[in-house]
């Protein structure tokens, strides 16, 4: 049973033995500089630490006495100011006296006389008119005779013929002898009361346009004035007083003044089509040239609009401000008025058919993000 | 009463559920415009009428001078001769306002100079054009033909205030200092010019080296700090006859960074003694002086608040350079500059709502404005060097000196308004550098 282990444990005692004795970890020797050295005497040796040593001082340095600290006032001396004994600067002449200007205000220039830069109103053009009759009429009218007829012509019959001489009917007469040939009765030719001659007859153009005009805005709409209603009698009796009531609000209603503001109907504008009218102005809003003060003020800014989107320049007026004093205030107003009216000049691209929606705006101009941070 | 409160139920209830786009069918139409450009005013400025016969010269001239000051401001935009349609043949004649619509003229300015002897008679009118109406009554001004520019500058003024709603600031002057020479023998002294940069005048000699000057409220007075003693004494020069007086200070100190409080009597300065700087307070009539500050650290660059009852200052208290705000008659400072970086010279409004200050952080200089109690911080500016900001009259542009990189580096003043825009140069004969603005001439 043992055998097995004898020959182990003499195996790896050979194995040791050969580890160890066998230089298995003998390691190569490591590379060395080599440096070359000589060899100098011990008076020499003591000749360069000589030589190294620092010199001697042969003076020594005061250390600076740390200055004194007068925790009071320095005293100023009693003696007046005086005039220093330095001769003044020869080449620098005395600037010369200037004579401040006087300021007045000009009278204001009288209003320009007819210099409108608007475009001047026109007339409100008639109503449309579904057909228009022309008053003269197509139909073709004989001329007039050019000749005047001696006498009044009697109505002539029916089938008489135009003759140069004018004859009675004759009718053959069986009571005589002598034999006359029938003949039909003749009338005289046309002829007028007096000579037109061809310019002085009356133009046969017709004096309007058979054509239907262009369209036209509708005209305002023109409301009856509302008599003074007459103040309501008081109620007999309380069951009917609601119903009183409602009709009384309801005729108010009705009988509202047309100078009243329209109310806005149909669709509302779209986000669309308000973000292009912000766009638009704020291009022209210029705060460039405004105070600090103006531009912490907040305006709001009311304008009338046109059919065709441009601003009602007299409309543009300043709502409320917040922000700063009256006068940035009205700094502030004037970038927004100008910015209206540059951008407006050629009209905000607004679709028409909301007009009412955008008849009257409201514009709140913040230049919070504008100012100077 | 029964049918019509329930009526009037009714439609409270039908409205409040109704779409919002629905419910404005009621009434106008409501946008909110939140967003605009900025963008240069155009305007047209057609060339003053001469209304006697040798006064063709000062009115193109003084057109010129008018659309310069407004141009300038980067707020106005001219627009060239060349594209106008109608022509103003008389200041009293009616515009035209289509034509100047035409052209997109917001702003219409039309004038008449006439000359009677050595009296000069400038008067014009403003018209907001897409208003279709004058902006304001016409103005004329009289004075003699020697002060034709600061008659156009009271035009541009008058132009510039009815626009904007600022103040005007073109008919002003700045104090700076003139420099000469290269950076290692720079000669220095006190020049006097339009805010423009014309009719400087030199208030000092270059014998002896010269900071930091500041007009008076009333603009008559300049203080300013030179070195002709070989230490820095603060003095009094009277703009109008060139005399001047030293500020009295004790021996073996030094006064510099003087400015005037808004009374004009009182002047802030910082005085340096035993290696300590603090702010104090002298009467220039008295010489009485009293101390602001009291605090190791270095306190200096005083400056007032409008109404005189604040004073903003830089320290380095905390470590670092910072802006600190205390009562004009001294006690516990409250900082208010907490970025990054050192900030220095500050300056207060003239509207008293903002603080100008010299920011230096990352190897870049810069001019910033921030409120009076640190906030809303903004950098204007950002150079190789820029420091000492002033500000103009109406508050709302600032001059300060920018310095190029080298040795043969040069100090220029510049002018930005205070939204960062339209930096430019002011061009001055030589280098310039501490400018100070006066208030608006009288």
């Amino acid at each position: 049973v043992h055998t097995g282990h004898y020959i182990s444990g003499a195996g790896h005692l050979a194995l040791l033995v050969w580890l160890i004795f066998g230089d298995v970890f003998a390691a190569e020797p490591l590379p060395f500089q080599a440096t070359d050295v000589s060899v100098i005497s011990g008076a020499e040796y003591a000749a360069l630490v000589a030589g190294a040593r620092a010199p001697q001082s042969v003076t020594e340095v005061a250390q600076p006495s740390s200055p004194e600290i007068t925790p009071d006032a320095p005293e100023v001396q009693a003696s007046t100011d005086s005039e220093t004994d330095q001769n003044p600067p020869q080449q620098t002449p005395a600037p010369a006296e200037e004579v401040a200007p006087d300021a007045s205000e000009i009278a204001p220039l009288p209003p320009p006389a007819e210099v409108a830069d608007e475009a001047p109103v026109l007339p409100e053009p008639p109503a449309d008119v579904a057909v228009l009759v022309p008053e003269v009429s197509d139909r073709p009218v004989p001329q007039a005779a050019e000749r005047i007829a001696p006498e009044a012509v009697a109505q002539p019959d029916p089938e008489a013929l135009p003759d140069p001489v004018e004859q009675e009917a004759v009718a053959p007469d069986t009571s005589g002898e002598v034999m006359q040939d029938p003949a039909e009765a003749t009338a005289p030719e046309a002829a007028a009361t007096e000579i037109v001659t061809e310019a002085e007859k009356p133009a046969a153009a017709p004096e309007q346009s058979p054509r239907p005009p262009a369209r036209r805005p509708e005209p305002p709409v023109q409301t009856a004035t509302p008599k003074p209603e007459e103040a309501p009698e008081a109620p007999s009796n309380t069951e009917d007083s609601t119903e009183d009531a409602v009709a009384s609000a309801l005729a108010e209603a009705l009988a509202a003044p047309s100078s009243a503001p329209a109310v806005p109907q149909g669709p509302p504008l779209s986000s669309g089509e308000k973000e292009s009218l912000r766009v638009a102005v704020s291009n022209c809003w210029n705060v460039g040239a405004l105070s600090t003060d103006a531009l912490n003020t907040t305006v709001v800014v009311a304008v009338s609009m046109a059919q065709d989107g441009k601003p009602l320049v007299p409309t543009i007026r300043m709502l409320a401000s917040s922000g700063g004093s009256d006068g940035a205030a009205r700094q502030a107003f004037e970038a927004a008025r100008r910015a209206i009216i540059r951008c407006g000049a050629k009209g905000f691209d607004l679709p028409s058919e909301k007009y009412s929606q955008w008849q009257e705006i409201e514009m709140t101009f913040n230049p919070e993000r504008m100012r100077v941070k | 009463m029964r049918l019509q409160a329930i009526l009037l139920v009714f439609s409270v209830v039908v409205s409040a559920l109704l779409p919002a786009g629905l419910q404005a069918q009621s009434g106008p139409l409501r946008i909110d415009i939140n967003e605009g450009v900025i963008e240069p005013l155009p305007y047209a400025v057609p060339l003053f009428e001469a209304e006697t016969g040798d006064a063709g010269g000062l009115a193109a001239q003084i057109t010129q001078l008018v659309a310069a000051d407004l141009t300038g401001t980067g707020l106005f935009r001219e627009i060239p001769r060349e594209a106008f349609i109608s022509t103003v043949t008389s200041f009293a004649a009616p515009v035209q306002y289509a034509d100047w619509k035409a052209i997109n003229a917001e702003a219409l300015i039309t004038g008449a100079v006439a000359i009677q002897g050595n009296t000069l008679n400038v008067k014009f009118r403003l018209y907001d054009v897409f208003s279709g109406a004058e902006l304001g009554s016409g103005l004329q001004f009289t004075g003699t033909t020697d002060g034709w520019r600061r008659m156009a500058h009271k035009v541009a003024d008058a132009v510039y205030s009815r626009v904007t709603g600022e103040g005007g600031y073109f008919d002003s002057r700045v104090v700076y200092v003139s420099e000469t020479g290269t950076k290692d023998a720079r000669q220095k002294r006190l020049a006097i010019m339009d805010y423009d940069g014309a009719n400087i005048q030199f208030l000092t000699d270059s014998s002896a080296i010269v900071l930091a000057p500041r007009f008076s409220p009333d603009g008559n007075r300049v203080l300013y700090t030179s070195y002709e003693t070989g230490y820095p004494r603060i003095y009094v020069l009277d703009v109008g006859s060139v005399q001047r007086r030293v500020l009295e200070s004790q021996d073996g100190t030094m006064s510099f960074a003087p400015r005037f409080a808004p009374d004009g009597q009182t002047i802030v300065y910082s005085l340096s003694q035993g290696g300590n700087t603090d702010i104090y307070s002298m009467n220039i009539s008295s010489g009485q002086t009293s101390r602001l500050t009291s605090a190791p650290s270095i306190e200096t660059a005083p400056s007032f608040s409008p109404d005189g009852s604040r004073i903003v200052f830089e320290s380095d208290r905390s470590g670092s350079q910072q802006l600190y705000i205390m009562l004009a008659g001294g006690g516990e400072p409250q900082r208010i500059s907490f970025g990054p970086g050192r900030y220095g010279t500050p300056v207060w409004s003239p509207r008293g709502d903002l603080i100008a200050f010299t920011k230096q952080n990352a190897g870049r200089f810069h001019i910033g404005v921030m409120r009076t109690d640190g906030a809303e911080e903004r950098l204007l500016t950002a150079s190789f060097l820029d420091e000492g900001p002033t500000w103009a009259p109406n508050g709302r542009v600032i001059m300060f000196t920018r310095e190029t990189q080298g040795a043969d580096g040069r100090s220029t003043l510049y002018s930005v308004d205070i939204s960062g825009r339209n930096l430019r140069p002011v061009r001055t004969p030589d280098g310039g550098s501490d400018p100070s603005w006066s208030p608006l001439l009288r």
